[in-house]
This record gives structure tokens, C-alpha cells and sequence, in this order.
């Protein structure tokens, strides 16, 4: 394999340990290095000094062809997730500038796609391996949960504990503590 | 072979083997003191393996390290394929989250209806 061609998997592989990374942790304060390591594979992925062999040029391009679409599509979900009332109440600008920004990807997506009949068989097939993957690793962490030795139950919260975890909640919840 | 039968077949044998990479960087990603790794680490090899053996089969090809990335791209270029389907759920899912009104907590109630609560 060539050097160019690692860097293209190596990209990848550091880029889907970065948004791993950045799902850890409680959703007010994500894993502080996740972002900037998924930022960094997608770089290592996208820039480079020759052009990679094949199949991985192929990668490359369809990976950037689709960008055109994704790229808007998922800053505008994001967009939208901010200002539906999902968390907060409604912000009005988010959630327009995040719906503009959805239908900007399925114009560009309606655009440049080229659908065809036997597609179909394919994206089933896709989505059946998909589950394949999926199914083999719950059955395995079920395995691996069976084979845990059970640990005895853990002591009820003491009063400390509890009022911490209660304004832990309010905090993150916008219900201002009481004094 | 039939081009359009080993065409389902690599992508098959291509997004089962990306997702169980994924599955691997992702536990790599998330690693720590109460995770259990190994036995989901061998199960997602083993799909890697057995999708890499299916691909080189279908295409007449040795079962080696070209394969392999032959059959991770492929896997690149199916799950490419299936994301606007994805999308289009998950649009589905914005529109119901845009519209509703926001519920009650009830992590909140269950915390006022708590005895010693102020």
C-alpha cells in the first residue's frame, strides 16, 4: 500500500476516533479533544501532496463530490437541533437558517443525482450489512455483559450526594437554584 | 458473474466491513477503565475478515490486503449511497422536532414531587 493511500485511511480512521471522542462525556461538556481530533483526520484525509492511488482516488472523490450536499445538510441539522424546542424553547434564527441550510442540501443533492432501478437492490443490500455489523456487535457486548461478574448493589445517594445531583439537574435544566 | 448480482453482493460484504471498522475506531475513540472491549473487537474483525473473504470471492481475486481496501471503499461508496436516505428520515425527524411544543421536564417534576424537596 502506498504512503498516500494510508494517509487517506489513516484520515478517515483518526476523523471517526475524533467524533467518538467528542460524544463521550455529558452533553453540556463534551470530550474537549474530539473535535479537533476528527477536524484533524478529515485534513489528513483531504489534503495531500499526490494523488492516491486507485481505489482509494475513487474515495476521495466520491467523498468530496458528496460534501457538496453534506456539507449543508449536516450544518443545518445542527443548526435545526439548536433552535427547535428540543433542550430550550424556540430560537426563531437557528431554526430558519437551519431549515434554508436542509433545503440547500436536497436542491444540490436533487441536482447532481443520478438515480437509477438497480441502485435500489444495492442501497438495501448496503443497509443490510449495515445491520449485519450492528447485530454481530450487540450479540458480542451481550456476550461480553454475560461474562461480567455481577458486583453487589450500589448504596442508595446520602443526602450530600442527592443535593449535589439535584443542582446538578436544576443548573442544566435553567431552573435557577434557590439561594 | 452477473456485473448487477456482484454489484449488491461488494456492497454487502463492503458496508458490513466499514461498519465494524467504524465500530472498532469508535471503542478505540471511547476507551476507558469500565469498557470491555476485546470479545466486541473480535466480533467486528470477524465481520471485517468474512466480508473481505466474501468480496474476493465474488470477484475472483486473492483474499489479501488489496482486497481488503477494495472492499473497505466500496463500503465508503455504498454507505455514500444510502446517507440522502438517511437524511430524508432524519428531515422527517427535524420537521416533527420543529414543530412541537417544548414538554414539561419531568426529571423536574419528579424532583418537586420528592419528599425533603423545597
Amino acid at each position: 500500500m502506498s504512503l498516500w493511500a494510508a494517509q487517506v485511511w489513516l484520515g478517515m480512521a483518526i476523523a471517526v476516533i475524533g467524533i467518538s471522542m467528542h460524544r463521550t462525556g455529558p452533553a453540556f461538556r463534551r470530550h474537549p479533544f474530539g473535535a479537533p481530533v476528527a477536524l484533524l483526520g478529515l485534513a489528513v484525509m483531504l489534503f495531500r501532496v499526490e494523488e492516491p492511488p486507485q481505489p482509494e482516488s475513487e474515495v476521495v472523490a466520491a467523498a468530496i463530490d458528496a460534501a457538496m450536499w453534506l456539507l449543508p445538510a449536516l450544518i443545518g441539522s445542527a443548526l435545526v437541533l439548536m433552535g427547535a424546542p428540543l433542550y430550550w424553547r424556540t430560537r426563531l434564527l437557528p431554526l430558519l437558517a437551519g431549515w434554508a441550510l436542509i433545503v440547500v442540501a436536497w436542491c444540490q443533492y436533487y441536482s447532481t443525482m443520478s438515480v437509477v432501478l438497480s441502485d435500489t437492490l444495492r442501497w438495501v443490500t448496503a443497509l443490510l450489512g449495515v445491520v449485519l455489523a450492528f447485530t454481530v456487535f450487540a450479540l458480542c457486548v451481550r456476550t461480553a455483559e454475560r461474562m461480567t461478574p455481577q458486583e453487589p448493589e450500589t448504596e442508595g445517594l446520602s443526602e450530600k450526594e442527592r443535593k449535589y445531583v439535584e443542582s446538578v439537574l436544576r443548573r442544566h435544566l435553567e431552573v435557577a437554584d434557590e439561594p | 458473474m452477473n456485473p448487477n448480482l456482484e454489484s449488491v453482493i461488494s456492497a454487502f460484504a463492503g458496508s458490513a466491513a466499514l461498519t465494524s471498522l467504524f465500530i472498532i475506531l469508535a471503542l478505540i475513540g471511547t476507551l476507558n477503565p469500565y469498557h470491555r472491549p476485546a470479545i466486541p473487537m473480535l466480533g467486528a474483525s470477524t465481520v471485517i475478515l468474512a466480508s473481505t473473504y466474501l468480496f474476493a470471492q465474488t470477484g475472483s481475486i486473492p483474499a489479501d490486503s488489496v482486497a481488503l481496501r477494495l472492499t473497505m471503499s466500496e463500503g465508503v461508496l455504498a454507505l455514500l449511497d444510502i446517507f440522502p436516505l438517511v437524511f430524508l428520515v432524519c428531515t422527517f425527524m427535524f420537521l416533527q422536532a420543529s414543530l412541537r411544543k417544548r414538554p414539561e421536564d419531568p426529571l423536574l417534576a419528579l424532583l418537586e414531587s420528592e419528599p425533603g424537596s423545597e
